[in-house]
């Protein structure tokens, strides 16, 4: 049983990376070839690509309307993420009833969620089913119905399942409390999917605004993989969405750089009862163009991004302080954060935080050996293959380089970037990329009466109550 | 979370459910939805494989799409094998599976296996425990070498099984504890059963957590961990006779054991409805049922399996429809047969917005579940479940993990890997019928366990944290 809240966001969060590995622990990457595929753009500007695949009777699909949470009215997230999930919920002849059986009815998957800078859409369907899916992607992105009572029905349920997360999985809210904090009022810091409070205060009208202001062809890219002919499927694309006009609003301004932090915030969110205390560390990271890519990977992977990485090792493995901690960068057209995050016994909560803060003072302040670096890119060259496997991973991965601008040498230059990565470039990307850990933005969710006192040493703490309808205490 | 944290316990419960199910049919007369494709597995006739003179499987599917291999090792062990007071051990054991043996340190496993670019992962249910890796091609020579170190002489480090401990309870805490769904699951299903040990948790009660103890291990280990316990299965960039020879050379001298004793309890028939109630804080309540059901091997599985998707799966089944879409008493109704060596349950979880009457819903689903019974299933449905089936099996055939994962289900819980391509036609024969048979099997009111959580009555204080021992101190 999933918290719903939480819809994926798929494509444009995707690293897509693939390398051929010919062999052993240093192996060089060959051939790293991207499928033969077709890219074309009709006349109102929508851009298409077809990439054929056929291991298996199925067509997969991945595409993005550019827009998402940036294009959210002001004072009122939510409202792109609400018409993401509202596009199959009634649109051309058929009710939400009959769209959802339309798709289950021939086993087909349609989904769609809005990330900080586009609503994505993906599915699945055999490919005997080609036709019916094109038809169901046309009426879901060109005529959406937004009925008064199904918008209403799911808002409300949205507001819900935020409810349901903080009764059994607060965890998964961390990055939502997080980026507020830490990017205040960017773009990036709106939670995309809105707040209980932002939510009841959207209307039907604001949805319908939304995908008339925002949606249209030349916005829009869609990228079909799988068991497919080109031929067939140019021609029926073609006439599917040629007569879609071009949206009414540019897409928006270009998004301002946000500014890394100095010093520490520390926003503690009560969870009065919990047992555990789960923790997020943050700070502005680097963009999805970022020329240290490879060995930004590559220190990562050491630092946080494995089971054996630096971090797993202090707070699981050899302390048996957490289940599990991993650190990630989020990438975007803009830098996104790079974040550390954990969780620990209540009365643990000072010693895990401070084994967490160590591990990063050592990792700005120590060097990558060698070894480990060659560890490294082996683990990164070994994993590769497995993240582009299918026609939808490939489909993703197209939609992902199409959406940020990436040429193909973003994939398949990728190996030869790893294997030329130096413990001198791993040393300058440590440097530059990852945070001094008295600059972090730090949210904490757990048991505010038992760890208050131990939270203020790491700096100025703003307290909330995990029932507040918004992710920040300044609403 | 952190989705690398490696090993879980599932309970049988929310998170994950064996999809033991996958099925696609041939043909179907339904009217509207189009039947699902006739096809035959491609690369089928690839598969390959043989029993080491210890008794040990070994399963291979070809598949050079890409230069990786996935292997899962199957040991027929899992929490039905536990008794009280080492509640939890299997998932344990597992953990301790990564920590070391007579010839090589603790964490030696990963950081060996990932410097050749391999990751690892495992699982624990009720029924099995079972370890997997993801490897390029190019460290199959090591993987093996690992596999068979950790079976033939793994060793117990009294400091690592100290921290061990405490990063297994902090998975207990942060699945059971800090949550909601995952704390009535276990209530249910703790109740449900009063003699048979579905009835443990698979992550183990907090006292046993504290309490297992070096020797329980060994004992364990001793017990189950023998070759003729273990079931291989590879898919990926290799040859059958390449990773014979590579199993011949490292597992083969593994010594077999004597097979591990039976499960001997078998639940006695449930002769009246129970109900177990957990007061905790909840802007959500949350509804579960959970009904006698058998074992995963059971003929009409097949039907049971597409009666819950009727039911539960997607936006146009029928309970979602009906409670979420058009009487808005719940946000969320999933379900599903949970398949074992033993007969067990089938659940279906509502979680229900806040303030909505319990009963009420209760009454709903019950009306609902009754006319299943009364009158069956539309052809239309039937047909869309099949459908579904037919997409979600390509799906997972589509990838080399799929492929070792499916062999592996199907040789262990069905008794043969090629039931795996017999699973269409199985699936195509289920009837309307058949479906029905299967609801009035399944939804009988003395048969379950309602679970009901929800915030105690506002008078009263609230709730305590539940019983939550402290987790020992780890020592570093």
């Amino acid at each position: 049983m999933s918290l719903k809240f939480l819809r994926p966001v798929v494509a444009l969060l995707l690293s897509a990376m693939w390398v051929n590995v010919a062999a052993a622990a240093a192996a060089e990457p060959v051939g790293v070839k991207i499928p033969a595929h077709q890219r074309f753009v009709l006349p109102n500007g929508l851009t298409i690509l077809l990439l054929p695949k056929k291991d298996v009777p199925l067509i997969a699909f991945s595409g993005f309307v550019r827009g998402g949470a940036l294009a959210d009215p002001a004072g009122k997230p939510g409202v792109g993420s609400l018409v993401a999930g509202l596009l199959d919920r009634g649109a051309g002849k058929r009710s939400a009833f009959e769209f959802a059986d339309a798709v289950a009815g021939v086993g087909g998957s349609f989904e769609a969620a809005a990330g900080p800078e586009a609503i994505s859409v993906n599915g699945q369907f055999l490919a005997r089913d080609r036709a019916l899916m094109i038809e169901l992607l046309a009426d879901a992105l060109m005529r959406p119905h937004f009925d008064a009572d199904e918008f209403t029905k799911y808002r409300d349920r949205d507001i819900e399942f935020i409810k349901s997360a903080k009764d059994s999985d607060p965890s998964q809210l961390l990055s939502i409390y997080g980026r507020a904090l830490l990017f205040g009022t960017h773009p990036y810091g709106r939670p995309q999917g809105g707040s209980e409070r932002s939510l009841a205060a959207i209307t039907q009208g604001d949805v319908v605004s939304y995908h008339a202001t925002n949606f249209g062809a030349e916005r829009t890219t869609l990228v079909f993989a799988g068991d497919l002919d080109p031929k067939w499927m140019k021609k029926a694309l073609t006439t599917a969405f040629g007569g879609w006009a071009k949206s009414k609003a540019p897409a928006g301004p270009a998004l301002a750089e946000p500014p890394r932090i100095s010093g520490r915030r520390v926003l503690l969110v009560d969870s009065p009862g919990a047992v555990q205390t789960y923790f997020w560390l943050a700070n502005v990271g680097v963009d999805r163009r970022y020329s240290g890519r490879a060995a930004l990977d590559l220190v990562n992977t050491l630092y946080g991004g494995r089971f054996t990485s630096i971090l797993n090792t202090e707070l699981r493995i050899k302390s048996g302080l957490s289940y599990g901690a991993r650190s990630s960068f989020v990438r975007g057209t803009v830098p996104g954060e790079f974040a550390i995050q954990s969780f620990t016994q209540t009365a643990n909560t000072a010693k895990a935080l401070d084994l967490a803060l160590e591990t990063l003072d050592k990792l700005k302040h120590g060097s990558v050996e060698p070894a480990m670096l060659e560890s490294s890119r082996a683990y990164v060259l070994g994993q590769y293959p497995t993240r582009l496997e299918t026609a939808a991973h490939w489909a993703a991965a197209l939609a992902d380089l199409e959406f940020y601008g990436l040429g193909n040498d973003y994939i398949e230059g990728y190996g030869a970037a790893l294997s030329k990565v130096d413990p001198g470039e791993a040393a300058a990307v440590t440097a530059d990329a990852f945070p001094r850990p008295g600059d972090l933005a730090i949210v904490l969710i757990g048991d505010a009466e038992k760890i208050r006192a131990d939270v203020a040493r790491y700096g100025t703490v703003t307290e909330m109550k995990i029932s507040q309808p918004d992710f920040s205490p300044a609403n | 979370m952190p989705d690398f944290p490696r090993s879980r316990a599932l309970s049988s419960l929310v998170w994950m459910i064996s999809p033991l199910i996958l099925g696609m049919a041939t043909s179907a007369g339904a009217a509207g939805a189009k039947p699902a494709p006739a096809t035959v597995v491609p690369g089928a006739e690839q598969v390959r494989s043989t029993t080491l003179a210890n008794g040990m499987k070994i399963i291979v599917w070809t598949d050079r799409d890409i230069p990786n291999v996935a292997l899962y090792n199957w040991v027929r062990v899992g929490s039905r094998n536990e008794v009280p007071g080492i509640t939890g051990l299997a998932h344990f054991f597992e953990h301790m599976m990564f920590n070391g043996s007579s010839k090589r340190q603790p964490g030696e496993f990963d950081r060996l296996l990932e410097s050749q670019g391999g990751s690892n992962n495992a699982f624990t249910t009720d029924n099995v425990t079972v370890y997997q890796d993801w490897v390029p091609r190019s460290a199959l020579d090591l993987t093996f070498d690992l596999e068979s170190d950790r079976l033939a002489n793994l060793a117990f480090d009294p400091k690592v099984i100290e921290s061990e401990r405490g990063v297994v309870y902090s998975e207990r805490r942060l699945r059971t504890e800090d949550s909601n769904e995952g704390f009535l699951a276990e209530q249910v299903q703790a109740t449900a059963f009063v003699a048979h040990p579905y009835q443990f948790p698979t992550i183990g009660w907090p006292a046993d957590i504290q309490s297992w103890k070096l020797e329980d291990l060994q004992r364990f280990f001793k017990t189950h961990y023998a070759p003729n316990n273990c079931t291989l299965v590879l898919a990926g960039d290799v040859s059958a006779d390449e990773i014979f020879a590579l199993a011949k050379k490292y597992l083969e001298p593994i010594p077999r054991q004597e097979p591990p004793p039976p499960v001997r309890t078998t639940e006695p028939e449930q002769l009246g409805e129970k109900t177990v109630r957990v007061e905790r804080e909840a802007s959500t309540p949350l509804l579960y049922l959970a009904y006698k059901s058998p074992a995963a091997n059971d003929p009409q599985g097949p039907a049971i399996n597409l009666l819950m998707t009727i039911l539960t799966d997607g936006d146009a089944s029928r309970l979602h429809r009906l409670l979420v879409e058009e009487k808005k008493l719940a946000i969320d109704v999933s379900g599903a047969f949970s398949e074992g060596f033993d007969p067990g349950l089938t659940w279906l979880w509502l979680t229900l917005p806040e303030g909505v009457k319990v009963p009420e819903v209760q009454k709903v689903l019950d009306d609902a579940l009754a006319q299943a019974v009364a009158q069956g299933v539309t052809e239309a449905e039937l047909t869309r479940a099949k459908n579904l089936f037919a997409s979600t099996f390509w799906k997972k055939l589509a990838t080399i993990d799929g492929k070792a994962s499916l062999l592996g289900e199907f040789e262990v819980f069905n008794g043969d890997y090629r039931k795996l391509f017999d699973a269409p036609a199985t699936y195509e024969k289920v009837t309307r019928e058949d479906v029905q048979k299967a609801a009035a099997l399944i939804f009988q009111d003395r048969h379950r366990t309602v679970g009901i959580l929800q915030s105690p009555p506002a008078e009263s204080a609230p709730a305590p944290t539940p019983a939550a021992p402290a987790a020992p101190e780890a020592k570093p």
